[in-house]
């Protein structure tokens, strides 16, 4: 068992960065869902007004 | 105690420019009228407890459109404790409509006179103590753009709201003031006294909303009703009509002594230029133009030359810092290429596999001593004067020359060949190189031992998608900061006027055209500002044809189009956004034939403003705002994607068994077996491989992602992303792609934003399949038509293809009948 781990340490490191990168995404997408930013990108700023959004 | 200050004005007169310099907010300023359709709040800078509300632009307090009632409600349901009425010193008559209005509510008002640098400047003066005078309230002079006398007109707000009161100055004609009067005993006398005046008027107007939230009882009603009646007798005139022109009568009094015009009746330079851009004539081809130059800019000039950076250097192998030894590395790669076609060239024409092994730097068993004994042999048994024919292909063009290379000069090219060690330069050894990202984490990959898998899902999948996306960055903050400043400047509002000319004669309104307008930038607020236009069927028309102008996120797709299958050729962005327009007039002519959209078009209204020079940082602000928006879903919905799409490309099932494949055998894949699953459908548009139909449905998550997907699609194998892309597309094949990809159903997000602008899930249908519908046919009949030119034609697609084209002419010019109709109507009420 340790050997395999001291083998694939790296690949195991990579694979967790990669999965905290993913998670953060999907937890701030459905943040952004949940603030009603989901249709337009949340770029409220930039959207001239046609978007109902309220400023946060 | 918090003070809630509102900011109220007329559409265009710089209230989002002051709401922004005054709370420090970045809210989206354009020059056209129409950009806040909703309220915004923000903070008072260093007065936390100031809150301004950005009102929508309005011009008088009458409820008969969506940004009036917004407003209105605002100031009489919240009932602020300030308004700052901003108004266009520039324009003071119809700015001072509203205001009259709004010094009736009660509510304290300070007036900013904004746009004073253009009013000094064009040598005009406004004597703003004898305005305040006449008005009631206190006058200051802004210029919102420049910053100029903002924090006075603020700390005037402040004031105040908390020491002052309005009472409004004008009185109306005795028989009208003695009809307000008895309506103020009868209907409001419980209100507050100050807001008595303000309701007791819109009563005396029939202000229905009005009435109907005061709940006045019918006799209440039938009592005034006899007041009004009399004054409607005695002034022969209804109502509303008489307010308004008492209160121009009025304005008409107060600008005769505040107001000292000095060109009466010349020509400002606005004038001047509008003579010419609206020209009935030169408009269009003035647009066309216009645009034309802002695509080829973006898209095949300044924009290429960032993307080729961004694209061969960040997100390929890399760059020289600074270009040193950039010039060097381009003359010994040229030297060296050349060598290599000599050599190429007699190596296929004397079919001589041992040398062509021999000299394949990617086996294993390369050795550059071997190539170069190898090479020495083969250019020894090749006579001086036998010949070779080459075809040269251009990388940026993809133009083809036939050349004839001699053997005396294959000996020339053996003897440069070998002196490189029979192997292509590398730019490493010559300046400063930069390695560009996937080198660098392949490179970190390496280095702890990382599984072959994760690297290929990291460098194959995210960084090959995501960076083919984000390639596109420097084009489109160029084609953002045009749009930007056409906006800024006035000149998109002109177009928004002559578009409205042109499709006026189709029974359809330039109201559309503002969606559109908004579109370009992204087409979920595009989608969402046609809430502006009142009329139900013509704002379905509008929602459904919004979305077939390109978006900032449709043009990565174009740019790579162009550049893959075009050669760059700088025709064919601008082609992209005047199909997109000529797809929206056609829709717009058809489908307003149809009873479901049938209807007079509603009436267009808008000021033209005066055009001016915009600030950088306002150009600027909108152009990273919009760009920041597209990196932000790169690293995000994009990112995500990218994953999706490199674990279906890359796993599979072969011999029965599911594993990771290799590049070789990506045609086994799960993306591929769903690709040739509905890549029939696009065969008749001459696309029909599965690349190219998966990438248009992993296009509906967003637009960009048909970028990622081809990017990681045609990033394997030999050549580049670029190269691969050409041998599986025609130039007609490629351009029905884009066509479909720019005209089908947009992206979720603005699939989302039509359900609920229609709020109806059949309508929502019937929109995604017409787009998608329209787009298939277009593509068809070019892919059909195409193939003629390029010898491929097939007869039956072009019988259909005729019969479409026949078809589609009869649905344009066929007479409008409802139009007819109507009108008809029209006469009799008269």
């Amino acid at each position: 068992m340790l050997t395999w781990l001291s083998q694939n340490i790296g690949t195991i490191i990579v694979l967790l960065v990669v999965v905290l990168i993913v998670a953060a995404i999907v937890k701030s997408m459905r943040r952004d869902k949940k603030n009603g930013k989901s249709s337009c990108g949340g770029n409220c700023a930039a959207c001239r007004g046609g978007c109902m959004h309220a400023q946060k | 105690m918090k003070i809630k200050i509102a900011l109220a004005g007329n559409p265009n007169c710089g209230k989002t420019t002051l709401f922004n310099a005054l709370t420090g907010s970045n809210q989206f300023v354009g020059n056209w009228p129409g950009v806040t359709v909703e309220k915004k709040e923000g903070k008072l800078k260093k007065h936390d407890d100031v809150v301004i509300t950005d009102l929508p632009g309005i011009y008088s307090l009458s409820p008969y459109t969506l940004e009036e009632v917004v407003a209105r409600n605002y100031l009489i349901q919240e009932r602020p404790e300030a308004i700052l009425n901003i108004i266009d010193g520039t324009n003071l008559e119809r700015n001072l409509y509203l205001t009259t209005q709004l010094v009736e509510l009660g509510i304290p008002v300070v007036v900013a006179v904004n746009m004073m640098d253009v009013v000094n400047k064009n040598g005009d003066k406004i004597d703003t103590n004898a305005l305040g005078k006449a008005l009631g309230c206190k006058v200051v002079e802004i210029s919102a753009l420049k910053g100029t006398g903002i924090e006075e007109a603020a700390e005037a707000a402040i004031h105040a709201a908390q020491n002052t009161k309005t009472i409004p100055q004008h009185s109306f004609s005795g028989v009208v003031e003695h009809a307000i009067a008895h309506i103020e005993e009868v209907a409001v006398h419980t209100l507050p006294e100050e807001q008595q005046r303000f309701f007791a008027i819109k009563i005396f107007e029939r202000d229905e909303k009005i009435i109907e939230q005061l709940g006045l009882t019918q006799d209440n009603r039938k009592h005034i009703e006899t007041d009004i009646e009399a004054a409607e007798k005695e002034l022969d005139d209804d109502a509303e009509s008489i307010i308004t022109n008492e209160r121009y009568v009025y304005i008409a009094s107060i600008i005769k002594q505040c107001y000292k015009k000095k060109n009466n009746g010349g020509l400002t330079v606005s004038d001047k230029i509008d003579k010419v851009v609206t020209n009935r004539i030169l408009a269009l081809p003035i647009f066309a133009v216009v645009m034309f130059i802002v695509y080829y800019i973006s898209v095949t000039t300044v924009g290429t030359v960032a993307t080729d950076w961004a694209n061969d250097g960040v997100f390929g192998d890399g760059w020289h810092l600074f270009g040193i030894g950039a010039g060097e590395y381009e003359d010994v790669s040229g030297e060296f290429g050349d060598a290599a076609n000599v050599i190429d060239a007699f190596v296929t024409a004397e079919g001589a596999d041992d040398v062509a092994d021999a000299i394949d730097t990617e086996s294993d068993t390369f050795d550059a001593s071997a190539a170069a004994s190898a090479l020495d042999t083969f250019a020894a048994s090749v006579s001086d004067d036998a010949t070779a024919d080459y075809t040269l292909v251009d990388e940026e063009t993809l133009a083809e020359e036939d050349v004839t290379y001699t053997g005396a000069e294959l000996k020339e090219a053996v003897a440069t060949y070998t002196s490189y060690g029979c192997e292509e330069p590398d730019p490493a050894d010559y300046g400063v190189w930069v390695p560009g990202l996937p080198g660098i984490i392949e490179s970190g990959l390496d280095a702890v031992n990382c599984a072959d898998w994760l690297k290929g899902l990291i460098l194959d999948g995210i960084v090959a998608g995501v960076g083919a996306v984000l390639g596109f960055v420097p084009q489109m903050l160029v084609l953002f900061i045009f749009l930007a400043f056409l906006e800024s400047c006035g000149y998109m509002a002109r177009i928004a006027f002559v578009m409205d000319r042109i499709f006026r004669k189709f029974g359809l309104s330039g109201k559309s055209f503002i969606p559109i307008l908004i579109g370009t930038g992204c087409g979920v607020p595009g989608i969402m500002a046609s809430r502006t236009i009142e009329n139900e069927r013509d704002r379905r028309m509008t929602i459904m044809t919004t979305t077939f102008i390109p978006c900032g996120a449709k043009l990565p797709f174009i740019a790579m189009i162009a550049g893959a299958i075009f050669g760059g050729a700088p025709w064919v962005a601008p082609s992209a956004y005047f199909l997109g327009i000529v797809a929206i007039i056609c829709s717009g002519i058809i489908l307003k034939k149809t009873k479901m959209f049938a209807g007079d078009p509603a009436p267009f209204v808008m000021e033209l403003p005066a055009y001016h020079w915009p600030t950088v940082s306002n150009v600027l602000r909108s152009m990273w705002e919009r760009g920041w928006s597209f990196i932000k879903k790169a690293g995000t919905i994009i990112l995500l994607s990218t994953i999706i799409v490199w674990f279906t490309t890359y796993f599979g099932v072969v011999d029965g068994a599911f594993r990771m494949l290799t590049e070789d055998e990506i045609s086994n894949s799960i993306l591929a077996t769903i690709g040739n699953a509905i890549a029939w459908i696009f065969a008749p548009l001459g696309w029909g491989n599965w690349q190219a139909a998966v990438a248009s449905i992993t296009g509906l998550v967003a637009k960009e992602n048909i970028v990622g997907t081809l990017g990681i699609l045609y990033g394997g194998g030999d050549g580049t992303v670029y190269s691969n892309m050409a041998s599986h597309f025609t130039v007609v094949s490629g351009y029905a792609f884009l066509a479909f990809n720019l005209l089908c159903a947009p992206c979720f997000a603005a699939i989302g934003a039509i359900k609920r602008e229609m709020n109806n899930a059949k309508w929502t249908w019937f929109a995604i399949g017409y787009q998608c519908g329209f787009a298939y046919l277009v593509a068809f009949v070019i892919n059909q038509l195409g193939s003629i030119a390029l010898g491929t034609a097939n007869v039956f697609g072009i019988i259909v293809s005729i019969v479409l084209i026949v078809l589609f002419i009869f649905l344009l010019v066929r007479p409008y009948k409802e139009s007819t109709t109507l009108s008809n109507r029209a006469v009799k009420v008269k």
